[in-house]
C-alpha cells in the first residue's frame, strides 16, 4: 500500500510558472492604466526639475563658487524619481495585488495550490513577477535619464545606480506588502486598503512624529519612505539594505504561510510567529551592520580625503555626549555635518544623547545644553560647534595627530546644464503613451499559431 | 516530467481495493456540523457520484478530501494508508463548480501551462481538447467563453492532470442535453482507462447513467452509499434517484 510520491512531484517547472505570472500581469489593466499615468507624471517632473536646474545653473555661471554645489542627483534625480515614488506608493500595490487577489476572487487559487508547486514557490514567482512588472513600471524614469544625458546633463553612475538601487528595494518591499496582504485577505479591495493603510501611514508617520523624541523617534523609523532617504542621499548602507532584504523576506514568508486555505488558522498563527522571530533576528543583526559607501560624485556624507585617511588611524574609542534635543536644529546639523561622518569612518565610536529627554524649549535654559562633549580615550573637549571644521581640529588635538594637509583637486566642480527639456515632454505625453499603448495590444494578442494547432486536433 | 508510478492513471489496480476512504471527516463552522462524521470509500476506477440536497455539504466534502479546507477531524486513506493533507495534491485533483481560471487568458494559453506543468506534449493537449470539444474556444480569453465552454476547458485541465482520482463539482452544469451525453463519453472513457472520478450533481438522471455507486448525503451526514439496486433495497424507494433524493431534502 503506497501513498503518493509528493516529492517527485514537486518538481513542476518555475518557467511555466512564471510565463503564467507575467502573462498573468501583462493580461491585465492595472499596469498599463499606472504606465499610462507614469508617463506625464514623471515627464512634468522632470522638465520642472531640469528648468530648476537651469536656472541655478544660470546663477552659477556669474558665480563659479556656486556652480560645485549643483550636483545632477539631487536636482534632477531626486525629484524625478520622486514622481516614481508617489507612483509606486499609490499604484503599484493594485499591480502587485492583482497578482494573487485576483486568482483568489475568481477561484482560480484553488486549482493553482493544487499544482506541484511549493507555496513558496508560488510566492516567489509571484514576487518574481511583481519585480518584473516593477521593471516595466522604471520605463518613464529611465527615458527620463535618458532624456537628461539628451539634452547634456551629467550621470555619475554609482549614485544613479545606487538611488536605482533603492527604488527598486523600496518595489520590492511594497510587492512583498501587497503580497502578504493579497494573502491575508478575502478580496483586493481589503488587500489594497491593507496596504495603502501602510504605505500612506509611512507618509502620515513623516509628517507628523518625524523628530520627535523618545517613542515617535522610534516608530518614525518604521516609515516604508525612510528606507529611500539613504539612498537619494547617496549613501549605500549594508545595514539598510539588509534590513530591507529582511522585511521582504519575512513577508513573502508570512504570505506563503498564509497562502494555503486547507490549513487551519492556529497552524497559520504558530508559523507566522516563527516568521517574526525569525525577521526580528534578522532585522537586529541587520542593525548593527556599519558599513555603508558614499557614491555620491561630491563625497557629501565624507570628510575630505585627507581628513578620511587621519580618522581611520584613530583606534581609541571616541564618546560624544550632545546636549541636544533631537528636534533640534542644531543637533540636525551635527548629525548630518559631524557624527553620521564620525560614525562612518571611525572605528569606534560611541553616541549619547544627554538631551534626549530635554525639549529644545525646556532644555534651552540650562548651561550645558548646546554643548557636545568629545571624550577620546579618556581625553575630553567641549564646543558648541555643530561644523566639522572646528570639531575635527579638535579631536586631532585630543589624539595628538598633526592637522593633515588639504589635498587639493579633489573639489567637486559641480555640473551646472542650463538646458530646456520642454521638447521632452512631446516623449512623456505623447510617444511613449503610445508605445505603451501598442505594448499593451501586443500583450493582448491571441497566442501564436503553434499554440493554437491543437485546434484541430493536430499531434504533430 | 516524470511522475512517480503511484499517480499514473495507467497503473493496474484490483477493483475491489477502496482507493480512497473518508474516515469521520467532521467539519464545523462555529456551532454547524457541515460534515458529520462522514465515512465512505471509493472503489479504483469507478465512477462515485455525491448525491444530496443543496446545503448537503457536498463541496464541502469535496474540498475537504482535496485539502483546500481543514477538518476539525478524521483522515483520508489511500489504499489504507494515512494521506496526510500537503499530499492529497499528487493523488487527488479537485475541480471546482462555477470559476473561471485566470479570466484574461486565452484558452490556448491556460491548456498550455497546465501541460507544461505536468510535462503534456503538444499530442496530449491536443487529445484533451478533442475529447472534450474545445477547439473553437482555444483562440477566446476565458472571460469570453460560455457557461459550457468554460466548463469544457475545466474538463480539459482534469484530462491533462495525471492524478489517478478526480473530484468533480458540478461537471455537467452549463451543458445541454446533446452536451451532457457528450461528456459522460469522456467521462465513462476516462474511468474505463483506470481514472476515478467522484462527482457531485444535481442532475440526477444523468447520476444515475453515469455513476457506478452514490453516496447519498444530506445535512451532512451520509444517509447511504451503494449500488442504486443496494440504495434502493436499504431505503425500500423502489424507484430511482429522484425519489430518494426528494426523501433526503
Amino acid at each position: 500500500m503506497r501513498s503518493p510520491d509528493t516529492s517527485a512531484a514537486l518538481r513542476a517547472p518555475f518557467g511555466a510558472l512564471l510565463a503564467k505570472e507575467i502573462w498573468q500581469i501583462l493580461g491585465g489593466r492595472a499596469l498599463w492604466t499606472m504606465l499610462l499615468l507614469l508617463g506625464p507624471l514623471i515627464g512634468y517632473s522632470f522638465v520642472q526639475a531640469v528648468s530648476l536646474y537651469a536656472e541655478a545653473s544660470l546663477a552659477a555661471s556669474q558665480s563659479p563658487a556656486l556652480a560645485s554645489s549643483l550636483s545632477p542627483l539631487d536636482g534632477v534625480l531626486v525629484p524625478t524619481f520622486g514622481a516614481f515614488y508617489v507612483a509606486v506608493t499609490l499604484l503599484f500595490p493594485f499591480v502587485a495585488i492583482r497578482v494573487l487577489g485576483h486568482e483568489k476572487e475568481t477561484g482560480a487559487l484553488q486549482l493553482l495550490i493544487q499544482l506541484p508547486y511549493r507555496t513558496s514557490t508560488l510566492i516567489a514567482a509571484k514576487l518574481a513577477a511583481t519585480l518584473a512588472a516593477w521593471v516595466i513600471a522604471a520605463v518613464p524614469v529611465l527615458s527620463a535619464l535618458a532624456a537628461w544625458i539628451f539634452v547634456g546633463g551629467h550621470l555619475d553612475a554609482p549614485e544613479t545606480l545606487n538611488l536605482l538601487f533603492g527604488h527598486f528595494l523600496f518595489g520590492l518591499l511594497v510587492g512583498a506588502l501587497a503580497l502578504f496582504a493579497a494573502s491575508i485577505s478575502e478580496s483586493a479591495a481589503t488587500a489594497a486598503i491593507v496596504t495603502l493603510a501602510v504605505t500612506i501611514g509611512s507618509w502620515v508617520l513623516d509628517f507628523t512624529v518625524a523628530g520627535r523624541p523618545g517613542f515617535f523617534d522610534w516608530l518614525s523609523r518604521l516609515s516604508l519612505t525612510q528606507a529611500l532617504r539613504t539612498f537619494e542621499q547617496g549613501l549605500l548602507s549594508a545595514s539598510l539594505v539588509a534590513g530591507i532584504l529582511a522585511a521582504v523576506a519575512a513577508l513573502a514568508a508570512l504570505a506563503a504561510v498564509w497562502l494555503p486555505p486547507g490549513v487551519p488558522t492556529r497552524g497559520k498563527l504558530a508559523r507566522s510567529l516563527g516568521c517574526l522571530l525569525a525577521a526580528g533576528v534578522a532585522l537586529a543583526i541587520a542593525a548593527q551592520l556599519r558599513a555603508s559607501l558614499d557614491v555620491t560624485a561630491d563625497r557629501r556624507n565624507s570628510f575630505p580625503a585627507a581628513d578620511q585617511r587621519t580618522l581611520r588611524e584613530l583606534r581609541e574609542p571616541l564618546i560624544v555626549t550632545v546636549h541636544l534635543a533631537p528636534e533640534d536644529p542644531r543637533y540636525v546639523d551635527l548629525r548630518r555635518n559631524v557624527l553620521a561622518k564620525l560614525e562612518r569612518t571611525l572605528p569606534n565610536v560611541t553616541l549619547r544623547l544627554a538631551g534626549e529627554r530635554q525639549s529644545v524649549l525646556g532644555g534651552s535654559g540650562e548651561e550645558s545644553y548646546g554643548v557636545v562633549d568629545y571624550d577620546y580615550g579618556g581625553r575630553l573637549a567641549s564646543t558648541r560647534s555643530t561644523s566639522p571644521r572646528e570639531v575635527l581640529p579638535l579631536l586631532y588635538g585630543l589624539a595628538g595627530v598633526p592637522l593633515p594637509a588639504p589635498a587639493t583637486g579633489e573639489e567637486y566642480p559641480g555640473h551646472p546644464l542650463v538646458a530646456n527639456a520642454d521638447a521632452s515632454l512631446a516623449w512623456f505625453l505623447c510617444g511613449l503613451p503610445l508605445l505603451i499603448i501598442a505594448a499593451w495590444w501586443w500583450s493582448q494578442r491571441p497566442p501564436g499559431s503553434r499554440l493554437t494547432l491543437v485546434q484541430d486536433g493536430d499531434p504533430s | 516530467m516524470q511522475h512517480p508510478a503511484s499517480i499514473d492513471p495507467m497503473t493496474p489496480v484490483q477493483p475491489e481495493t477502496p482507493l480512497l476512504q473518508a474516515m469521520d471527516l467532521t467539519k464545523r463552522y462555529g456551532e454547524e456540523r457541515v460534515l458529520d462524521d462522514v465515512r465512505f470509500s471509493v472503489r479504483c476506477a469507478e465512477v462515485l457520484g455525491l448525491i444530496g440536497p443543496n446545503g448537503a455539504g457536498k463541496t464541502t466534502l469535496l474540498e475537504a478530501l482535496a485539502a483546500l479546507i481543514a477538518v476539525d477531524s478524521g483522515a483520508v486513506l489511500w489504499r489504507g494508508a494515512t494521506l496526510a493533507p500537503a499530499d492529497r495534491r499528487a493523488s487527488i485533483f479537485y475541480l471546482p463548480d462555477g470559476i473561471r481560471p485566470w479570466q484574461e487568458q486565452y484558452v490556448a494559453r491556460v491548456l498550455k501551462f497546465f501541460a507544461a506543468v505536468y510535462g503534456r506534449s503538444r499530442a496530449q493537449i491536443a487529445a484533451a481538447v478533442a475529447a472534450v470539444g474545445l477547439g473553437p474556444a482555444l483562440r477566446k480569453p476565458v472571460f469570453a467563453l460560455s457557461k459550457g465552454y468554460a466548463r469544457r476547458l475545466m474538463w480539459a485541465l482534469a484530462l491533462l492532470c495525471p492524478q489517478p482520482l478526480l473530484l468533480l463539482d458540478e461537471p455537467f452544469d452549463g451543458f445541454d442535453l446533446k452536451q451532457t451525453r457528450e461528456m459522460m463519453t469522456v467521462l465513462r472513457r476516462t474511468a474505463a482507462a483506470g481514472r476515478t472520478i467522484v462527482l457531485s450533481t444535481h442532475q440526477l438522471v444523468d447520476a444515475e447513467r453515469v455513476c457506478d455507486r452514490f453516496v447519498l448525503l444530506a445535512g451532512g451526514r451520509v444517509r447511504g452509499e451503494g449500488t442504486l439496486d443496494e440504495l434502493r433495497a436499504r431505503t425500500g424507494i423502489p424507484t430511482g434517484l429522484e425519489d430518494m433524493f426528494l426523501a433526503l431534502a
